[in-house]
């Protein structure tokens, strides 16, 4: 009997069967759901229309699955929306508003698996806690897995490493993140991190963050290596749109500059060994480009503040710092854009451990802390850290500098706009000016600086960058392309205005970066 | 000619040159930068005295710019020696990051570009070309002795007094580590890095610190030396003074300090004593230091 089954069976399969019958019940099969789908869409959409005025109350929420996370965390994001805490019901449209909002704040954690789905239902009419107008929220999140490990290999500009990173997540059931990072490389020798960082009050826009890192970095520009261990604690803030950001840092370094060059020059020579930097600062940033590494509209402008030393901040070096940066991309007919970028800098030398500019002694600035200009990523058409002051074979770095570029991006003619792929056109420059001595000179070891000599010093180098002549800048053409990851370029450039001892490139060079100018 | 000099100086061979350029471009290159401005002033801190030879040592602040002995014995030695040939340099306070041997003293000649330091085992040479010396005799086998009486004997003595008793908190601190950063985690992170590297000085030539024999073998030395100078003004009778007279000044001349470089007072004054025992050694340094310093 089993026999003549199997029999049956395998003629059935073995006769073949009519194929455009098979497509044509292939196509009902998928009409019929498709209809069933777009049925059951719009009876939800009546459903919904038909009573999104209908008082409803949220009598409970839970959220199914997130075993790992900590209740009260859970709470501070939901219990707002309770019918217990509203004076006065919820519209059905208001409770899926906010119901989906605050599931929207969870997915922004980055510890559950997206999408978080929602259910509601009817509280039990038995139950005689309940009124008529309660309704039930189930959310099913699935918890991420609790920690990634990563290693790879990455290559930049001119230089080569290997990384290793570790991240757990949701470490107390709060969405903490603990991160630590180590990689080995040619330039950045060796470097690493550990961090720990919390969302404030269950809130995905306001984090805390504590870390402590450490690295050791090849400076060929200036014959050295950067030795570099410190820790910082900072508060973190972004915009629901995550288009502002505000970042406050308190931080100290131990730097050490060692490993010189046997042609390091004397300029370096002065600033090797150890420095301790404690500073507060503050960055902003606001990016409204449509697509930050190849923008064709919008702008973005980042600012840090940083004070280090002053007051009770203690340490070895005392200055105010800013830094500016700016861009700005406006379409033109045709795919192409035209894209402008403007960067200041001032390093303010102030006296290590007092409030007041005016009083005690100012330290002129130190090495590690004074700006460095030049390079693919900035002023094209110069090597890295090929503008400002020199010592010998050494860029030494400035204490004021200003840089500004004007790119035409066209998109290749059989290409088109939509591919991440431009011919550019750019003249950029800069200057980078170090703070002189007060007239008169100022003899090696001599009588200390004034915060008198420091703002006329601080005064003649801003006036250098406005009357001091034409900047030095290049102009050149190239290629850009944007991967998802970094913007690379090739350019061809030729300088065309500079001051004695600056680094310009003839000819071809590259650029891989995020951020340029 | 003026123009060509006016480029800038390029780091590694021009990208164009590796192809074959024909002329007409290479003179178009040529002609770019269009504009040179004269260059950029140096930052504040960069050393401007470029005229004089400039000597790295451990030196305060203050000392360096008044040519004052430095506190550390390898680089006094050499400071030391330095004004017994008669040349002219000056001082500039540093740390051992600085040298390209990762020790000081090492010297700096003026206007050298690319800049080529002269670490310390040149320096006698270079001096003596400085001076305009006759090539500086390689020392005699009992120079050689006596110079190892002080860079064994006293040195290992020394090293033990300064860095593993209190003096290292009342002497050696202010001068190596307070001077360096103002940070108490940099002070403590470098304490221990001198003191290991005392000990591991200490412990690479015996298995054991004892105090007692570091500082007898240093007595002994003293004695030897005091009796090799005798009444003479200088070692072996010379009508000048040498490279040992520089190197058993670089060990009496901070023993006899009472604070040395402006710090603490000796708290373990057993090296110190010994000096002061000996009037020979004792107007040995007041000489040196008279007529150099």
């Amino acid at each position: 009997m089993a026999s003549s089954l199997e029999d049956d069976v395998f003629e059935k399969l073995k006769t073949k069967a009519d194929i455009d019958e098979l497509e044509r019940r292939e196509k009902e099969i998928n009409a019929r759901v498709h209809a069933q789908y777009e049925k059951s869409q719009q009876r939800v959409a009546e459903l919904l229309g038909a009573n999104s005025t209908l008082p409803v109350t949220i009598s409970s929420i839970r959220v199914l699955h997130a075993n790992n996370t900590r209740r009260t965390f859970l709470e501070r994001i939901f219990e707002p929306l309770l019918g217990a805490n509203k004076d006065r019901p919820y519209t059905l449209e208001g409770a899926l508003k906010d119901v989906s909002a605050a599931t929207d704040k969870l997915n922004k954690f980055d510890i559950f698996k997206s999408p978080i789905s929602v259910f509601i239902d009817r509280t039990d009419p038995a139950d005689p806690s309940t009124t008529p107008t309660d309704i039930n929220v189930y959310l099913s999140a699935q918890e991420k897995s609790r920690y990634t490990i990563k290693t790879g290999t990455e290559a930049g500009n001119a230089e080569g490493s290997a990384y290793a990173s570790a991240v757990l997540r949701n470490v107390f059931g709060g969405a903490e993140t603990l991160q630590a990072y180590g990689s080995l490389g040619t330039r950045t020798r060796s470097s690493y991190s550990a961090s720990f960082d919390t969302p404030i009050l269950s809130d995905p826009g306001l984090h805390f963050e504590v870390g402590g890192a450490g690295s050791s970095t090849l400076k060929p520009w200036a014959s050295h290596e950067e030795f570099l261990r410190g820790g910082s604690a900072r508060l973190k803030w972004t915009s629901p749109s995550g288009q502002h950001r505000h970042d406050l840092a308190y931080s100290g370094s131990w730097r050490q500059i060692t490993g010189l060059a046997s042609t390091a020059s004397p300029t370096v020579r002065a600033d090797a060994g150890d420095s301790f930097k404690a500073s507060l600062a503050h960055t902003y940033a606001l990016d409204r480009r449509d697509y930050p590494l190849l923008p064709s509209r919008g702008y973005y402008l980042r600012s840090t503040t940083e004070l280090a030393g002053v007051g009770p901040l203690g340490g070895d070096v005392g200055f105010a710092k800013l830094d500016v940066e700016s861009q700005a991309a406006a379409p033109l007919p045709a795919g192409a854009a035209l894209t402008a970028g403007l960067r200041g800098g001032l390093l303010y030398p102030l006296a290590v451990g007092r409030w007041n500019p005016a009083a005690g002694h100012p330290e002129p600035s130190r090495l590690p802390d004074r700006f460095q200009l030049g390079g693919p990523t900035d002023v094209r058409g110069f090597r890295l850290s090929g503008l400002g002051p020199r010592d010998g074979p050494d860029a030494v770095g400035g204490d004021v500098y200003a840089a500004a570029g004007a790119s035409l991006l066209l998109p290749f003619p059989r290409v088109g706009a939509a591919a991440p792929l431009r011919f550019q056109a750019f003249v950029n420059g800069g200057r980078l000016l170090a703070l002189q001595p007060p007239p008169g000179g100022k003899p090696d070891g001599g009588a200390p600086l004034t915060g008198g000599d420091v703002a006329r010093g601080v005064k003649a180098a801003l006036r250098e960058l406005r009357d001091g002549g034409l900047p030095s800048c290049a102009a050149g053409v190239g290629i850009v392309y944007a991967h998802p990851a970094a913007r690379f370029e090739v350019n061809f450039s030729l300088p065309l205005v500079l001051r004695r001892g600056e680094e310009a490139r003839k000819g071809v060079s590259f650029g891989i970066g995020a951020s340029f100018l | 000619m003026s123009a060509d000099e006016d480029r800038p100086p390029s780091r590694g061979p021009d990208v164009a040159s590796a192809f074959a350029v024909p002329g007409p471009v290479k003179r178009l290159f040529a002609r770019f930068p269009l504009r040179v401005y004269p260059p950029n002033g140096p930052p504040l801190r960069a050393p401007q005295n470029r005229r004089d030879p400039v000597l790295y040592v451990f030196a305060t602040r203050r000392g360096a710019v008044a040519g004052a002995p430095s506190f550390n014995p390898g680089c006094l030695k050499w400071q030391a020696f330095l004004k017994f040939r008669g040349v002219r340099f000056v001082l500039a306070s540093s740390s051992n990051h600085a040298s390209p041997s990762g020790a000081l003293p090492f010297l700096l000649p003026a206007g050298s570009l690319p800049p080529d330091p002269v670490p310390s085992n040149r320096l006698a040479k270079w001096a003596s070309d400085a001076a305009g010396y006759p090539e500086e005799n390689s020392p005699t086998s009992r120079e050689f002795s006596y110079l190892g009486l002080v860079d064994h004997n006293i040195r290992r003595a020394w090293l033990y007094s300064l860095y593993l008793t209190p003096n290292f908190d009342s002497v050696a601190t202010p001068l190596y580590i307070n001077a360096t950063s103002s940070a108490a985690a940099v002070r403590l992170f470098l304490a221990r890095e001198l003191v290991n590297a005392a000990t591991d000085a200490l412990l690479g030539t015996s298995s054991v610190i004892d105090a007692a024999q570091l500082y007898s073998e240093a007595d002994d030395a003293f004695e030897s030396l005091s009796i090799l100078l005798g009444e003479d003004s200088w070692f072996f009778g010379a009508d000048s003074p040498g490279i040992l007279d520089a190197a058993i000044f670089s060990y009496t001349e901070p023993l006899i300090q009472e604070r040395l470089g402006g710090g603490g007072m000796w708290v373990d004054g057993t090296l110190r004593q010994m000096v002061l025992g000996r009037p020979r050694l004792v107007d040995h340094r007041n000489r040196i230091l008279g007529m150099y310093f």
